[in-house]
């Protein structure tokens, strides 16, 4: 009698408080070799009952047969090999493709299998693909230049040793991820490996450039790396776990048990840092090298809040099927309510990072980078909570656990934050959330033309209640980047902030220098007369316009730019459409 | 109070997966399931395939608008 995988309420609520730690992220270990062995078996039946003939369903069902082996003389080596998130990915591809009318790469359970035996000492013979003039063995490495590229290639083994085609001599014992102690094997290349240790507690992860099947984010894969790239990756690998083990355990038990691999990702620009996670493979973290082991260790306890509640949600679906696209204070874009989620659960444990790491840090730009990331993504949880709640994207354990979030920010709540790393965290999260209304927030037509008609004629507005908005992919254009740059630029690059502030910060319009400088008044100033000069309507100037009227102590304006701002700049834009000249502060008045 | 903190205060009920426990069922007797537990799951896996695709979640570390 089988039964589903049970998730204690206790549990659930420990995952949703971020208290889970590494018994409740090894538990969703557990959950995901289940569902790997569900889909092997899922890519398995497809197999069987493929025609007509070809090499990839022998091979697959060559490779199902080994697995049943292994899985006799060593259940724990089916265990490794399904618990790796190679499985999972490639798994997930096959019924994807399936699903588009495309032909499953049936091949790779041959190349699973062979590895699977490798590992266990099973004799084996099958043939398996080679790729890129490579034989991979998943989790273990890959041997090249001993095939043709795109070819097939025998391996037998007899438990002790490995023949590839006509290669002879390699020890199966030897054939193991690249370590310092590997015994070097001609033609073979193991899969890079990190051992990191700090106060007694090990993480052993692979780096891996190989697969295609974990080459699947937004950055392509590092597949060239050199040993010095390498060594980099190891370095900073063994820094960001010392800063993890030593400060930040709740997180360092989690990443060592639920994260077994890092993708090393080549960055889209020499300063941009990204990363990634998908729940089709579940233990794998993607990431450009961030530049310093504090940012890298805030990046894996980001991914490692993904993966778990990626986990969580293969076992307890939080959301259903939804159109609705909100805002996420992270992100430039419209987001669904899954995504959101995700975000969320994301930055209240980045938000936990900073929290500590703000008493750890020595040096005053390091204090003031970490006071301004916990201050940005503390803050942000209530209004997000909020706005998750508030879709019918939620099923029941996704409001429960949308609560929980809600109640863990809350606790974060209290802390005291120096007043310079509160100022500029919140003219970072006001400039992100108003340029985002003007991007992405669109009026009702009717409505801004009755509005327009009325401003013209000296009549009141025609209805207080806000017109119909919908959220858009791009409504307006806006340019913000100079400005958003510089605000962030305060607290992530203080120093190179510094050598701009002396030098006038160039690029900057006279509106934008004054609202970066912290002269809100002067700031208003400024925008107002960039906006009442030009020919046609400045989305950014609006966006600039809206922060510094948030940043003067009292006015009477701030309703108007707080809660009306599209609809004030579709007005604007109408009526100088029209000839006629509009004052962005009469007009905020009026709106009043 | 809203209504979602008083469910709450009545505590989470221990919650049943949509993934069958297959930890100790050999390779060979998958099969044998059949329209069990492990049909329904996977149709159930790939129902989400279907309604949700494959999100990446992205982390934009470096400076943002």
């Amino acid at each position: 009698m089988v039964t589903n995988h049970g998730l204690s309420g206790e549990a659930f609520t420990a995952l949703a408080s971020g208290d889970g730690g590494p018994a409740a992220v090894q538990h969703l270990c557990d959950v995901q070799y289940s569902k790997h062995l569900m889909l092997l078996h899922a890519v398995a039946t497809e197999a069987a009952g493929a025609h007509p003939m070809s090499p990839e369903i022998t091979a697959s069902r060559s490779g199902y047969e080994i697995l049943v082996r292994v899985q006799e003389a060593s259940p724990d080596t089916l265990a490794w090999l399904l618990q790796l998130p190679h499985i999972g990915a490639w798994a997930h591809d096959c019924l994807e493709s399936k699903a588009r009318g495309q032909s499953p790469d049936f091949g790779y359970m041959a190349t699973a299998a062979a590895a699977a035996a490798v590992r266990a000492g099973v004799q084996f013979e099958l043939d398996v693909p080679v790729r890129d003039g490579r034989v991979l063995l998943p989790g273990l490495g890959y041997f090249h230049g001993i095939a043709p590229p795109d070819s097939w290639v025998r391996l037998r083994s007899d438990g002790e040793h490995l023949t590839v085609g006509t290669f002879t001599g390699a020890r199966c014992s030897a054939l193991v991820p690249n370590e310092a102690s590997s015994e070097p094997v001609p033609q073979w290349q193991g899969t890079y490996t990190v051992r990191a240790v700090a106060e007694g507690q090990t993480w052993t992860v692979l780096l891996e450039t190989t697969d295609q099947y974990l080459n699947r984010f937004a950055l392509p894969m590092s597949a060239a790396m050199t040993a010095e790239d390498v060594r980099g990756w190891q370095s900073r690998i063994q820094s960001a776990w010392e800063v993890l083990v030593r400060h930040h355990g709740w997180a360092a038990g989690s990443i060592a048990a639920g994260v077994s691999v890092i993708v090393p990702l080549t960055p889209g620009s020499e300063t941009g840092s990204d990363s990634a996670t998908t729940p089709a493979a579940f233990g794998a973290i993607a990431t450009s090298l961030p530049p310093d082991p504090v940012f890298l260790a805030e990046t894996l306890v980001h991914e490692v809040q993904h993966l778990t509640l990626c986990g969580l949600q293969d076992m307890v679906p939080l959301t259903k099927r939804c159109d609705e696209w909100v805002y996420a204070p992270w992100r430039p874009d419209p987001r669904p309510a899954g995504a959101l989620l995700q975000g969320i659960y994301a930055h209240l444990g980045v938000a936990r990072f900073w929290g500590t790491q703000r008493h750890v840090e020595t040096e005053p730009d390091a204090i003031l980078r970490a006071q301004v990331m916990f201050e940005r993504w503390r803050s942000m949880t209530e209004s997000a909570t909020a706005t998750l709640l508030q879709t019918d994207c939620l099923t029941e354990a996704g409001t429960w656990f949308g609560v929980m979030l809600r109640q863990r920010g809350q606790r974060m709540a209290s802390a005291a934050v120096p007043a310079d790393a509160r100022d500029i965290a919140r003219q970072v999260a006001l400039n992100h959330w108003l340029i985002w209304q003007l991007r992405h927030a669109a009026i009702d037509a009717t409505a801004v033309a009755d509005a327009a008609g009325a401003y013209q004629h000296g009549e009141p507005l025609p209805d207080r209640a806000l017109p119909e908005a919908r959220v858009q992919k791009e409504t307006r254009k806006v340019d913000s980047a100079a400005r958003s740059h510089l605000l962030s630029m305060r607290f992530l690059e203080p120093a190179e902030y510094r050598r701009l502030s002396d030098a006038g910060l160039p690029g900057l319009s006279e509106a934008d220098r004054f609202l970066v400088s912290g002269q809100a008044s002067m700031a208003v100033q400024a925008y107002r007369d960039e906006i009442c000069t030009a020919s046609e309507p400045l989305p950014d100037a609006w966006a600039g316009l809206a922060v510094a009227i948030h940043l003067l102590a009292q006015t009477p304006l701030l309703p108007a730019f707080a809660t009306r701002l599209p609809f004030m700049f579709d007005v604007h834009t109408r009526l100088v459409g029209q000839g006629m000249r509009s004052d962005p502060l009469e007009l905020a008045a009026w709106f009043a | 109070m809203t209504l979602h903190d008083k469910d709450l205060k009545s505590g989470i009920p221990d919650l049943s997966s949509t993934i069958p426990d297959l930890r100790h069922v050999r390779l060979d007797r998958l099969a044998e399931l059949g329209d069990s537990v492990l049909a329904n799951s996977i149709a159930l896996y790939l129902q989400r395939l279907e309604d949700n695709g494959t999100p990446v979640y992205r982390f934009n570390s470096g400076i943002q608008a």
